[in-house]
């Protein structure tokens, strides 16, 4: 059992180093990490029925292993450092003209130099998991002293180190209020929630830090501020790219961020869409359940909103149903679906419908009346 | 040399003071979470550091902070050693002020 709970988060680590390798392979396989998403989607989607509950022994005690998986969850940040430099060594290749043939690297077949097609490959492959990062950078950002700058880096990767604060003294303070940058209220679709999203919690983050300094008598504008400090982290990258394919280099990282940001604010957009809290205490009620297996063990546990952000500083790995609102479909099927927004808003509909009959207040009800 | 290899203690106890409340905290945990699985009326919201409702004041032993206090807490605040207990640690016996919910 003890193996079975902390192997199974195993999925986007090994997901992950198989579309580096893709992309190190090159010809079509530069596409896997594109390929593998669709069929997570599939998966996700033919078990969207099964949801599984925590696992305890039976003295109430998780089978999950903290060393391991903190072990995991840092180990994916040079997992993701390899993979913009993968990236950036084919965006070379390209711009340089190398070759395109069959080499050999101690007898595994790869091709050198790739074609403009397969670059796309590579990019939005690089996008799609550099995104998923966003799930140890969220897990990482909540109580762990050591783990907050390893979230830090992991979100730069994607130029969204901004996150990392954000989330903890914005989106957990005041979710489901207009004050929170990250809940998207009714009627928004998840297109402009990416950037209405990401721009609030970043100018969030400044004003935050803005503060922090001007109490200690310092002036924003200097290398303590860390929303500053964090956009630097992500210099690195810029810089690889730049080297690595000049202006082609540039449209492929800002590819990468823009897809892996997306992906980041979908999650959020799922996560609370609609959803209103007054004034008092974070319940359950205030955030979407999308806990089908699939998900739960992919996203470990993210998924499991209503308890996170009850019990914010329990680990992944214990979090639990707590018969909360519920999608009931998994986080795949569901971005699918909020990719058209007015199959979305149709679909929705009548969670909200439920939510405002089962979950809400009066006050809630009344603030809902207002967006029908 | 040899306190290098001494192991340090597994728990260790907080007292809450004018009062006759005292729990222990294990190492890996947060001081609030000990104390609410203490049954211990300790006030709190947010339980990640955002929003300040279990401060509390230290008045004797060490603590290891998991977050900067420093956005939630003032200057004063801090100087008077004000602590967030859902995001402190323990490195010894600590006890310290706070006004328990009723």
């Amino acid at each position: 059992m003890k193996f079975y709970v902390n192997a199974r988060y195993l999925i986007v680590p090994i997901m992950s180093i198989i579309a580096i390798l893709g992309i190190l392979l090159g010809d079509v396989y530069a596409w896997v990490g594109v390929v593998l998403f669709g069929l997570n989607t599939v998966i996700d989607t033919l078990t969207k029925d099964i949801h599984l509950p925590a696992d305890f022994d039976q003295q109430g005690e998780s089978y999950g292993i903290k060393a391991f998986q903190y072990g995991v969850m840092y180990f994916m940040l040079p997992v993701f450092i390899v993979l913009q430099i993968t990236l950036a060594y084919r965006i070379f290749q390209f711009t340089a003209a190398t070759p395109i043939q069959a080499e050999l690297f101690y007898g595994v077949a790869y091709q050198s130099g790739i074609s403009g097609i397969n670059l796309i490959g590579a990019v939005l492959s690089s996008g799609l998991w550099a995104g998923l990062g966003i799930i140890y950078g969220h897990e990482l950002s909540h109580n762990r002293k050591e783990g907050f700058l390893v979230s830090r880096l992991i979100m730069a990767l994607s130029g969204a180190s901004h996150f990392t604060y954000a989330h903890v003294y914005n989106h957990h303070l005041d979710l489901g209020h207009e004050d929170d940058a990250a809940t998207a209220p009714r009627g928004r679709n998840i297109y402009a929630h990416a950037w209405l999203s990401h721009m609030g919690q970043s100018r969030f983050s400044f004003n935050l830090e803005q503060g922090r300094l001007t109490k200690q008598g310092k002036s924003s504008l200097n290398i303590d501020n860390r929303w500053i400090l964090g956009y630097l982290y992500s210099l690195p990258s810029l810089v690889l790219f730049v080297w690595a394919g000049g202006v082609i280099g540039l449209a492929a990282l800002f590819t990468v961020w823009v897809i892996a940001n997306f992906l980041l604010e979908a999650l959020n957009f799922m996560g609370h869409y609609g959803l209103i809290r007054t004034e008092g205490a974070v319940e359950h009620r205030h955030s979407w359940d999308n806990d089908s297996v699939f998900t739960s063990w992919f996203f470990i546990e993210i998924g499991r909103q209503c308890d996170h952000h009850v019990r914010g500083e329990t680990y992944f790995w214990e979090l639990d149903d707590v018969e909360g609102p519920n999608y009931g479909i998994g986080y795949f099927s569901l971005f699918v679906i909020t990719l058209i927004p007015a199959l979305f808003r149709r679909y929705v509909q009548k969670h909200l419908d439920n939510w405002d009959e089962k979950y809400a207040t009066d006050d809630e009800r009344l603030i809902a009346a207002k967006f029908s | 040399m040899f306190k290098l290899f001494k192991s340090a203690p597994k728990t260790y106890q907080v007292k809450v003071a004018g009062s006759e409340t005292e729990f222990s905290v294990a190492r890996e945990s947060s001081l609030l979470s000990s104390a609410l699985s203490a049954s211990v009326k300790w006030p709190f919201k947010c339980k990640v550091g955002s929003c300040g409702k279990c401060k509390c004041q230290l008045l004797e032993g060490k603590i290891k902070p998991q977050l900067d206090f420093s956005y939630v807490l003032d200057g004063p605040e801090i100087q008077q050693g004000y602590i967030l207990a859902c995001q402190t640690m323990l490195k010894s016996d600590i006890l310290v002020k706070v006004d328990l919910d009723d």
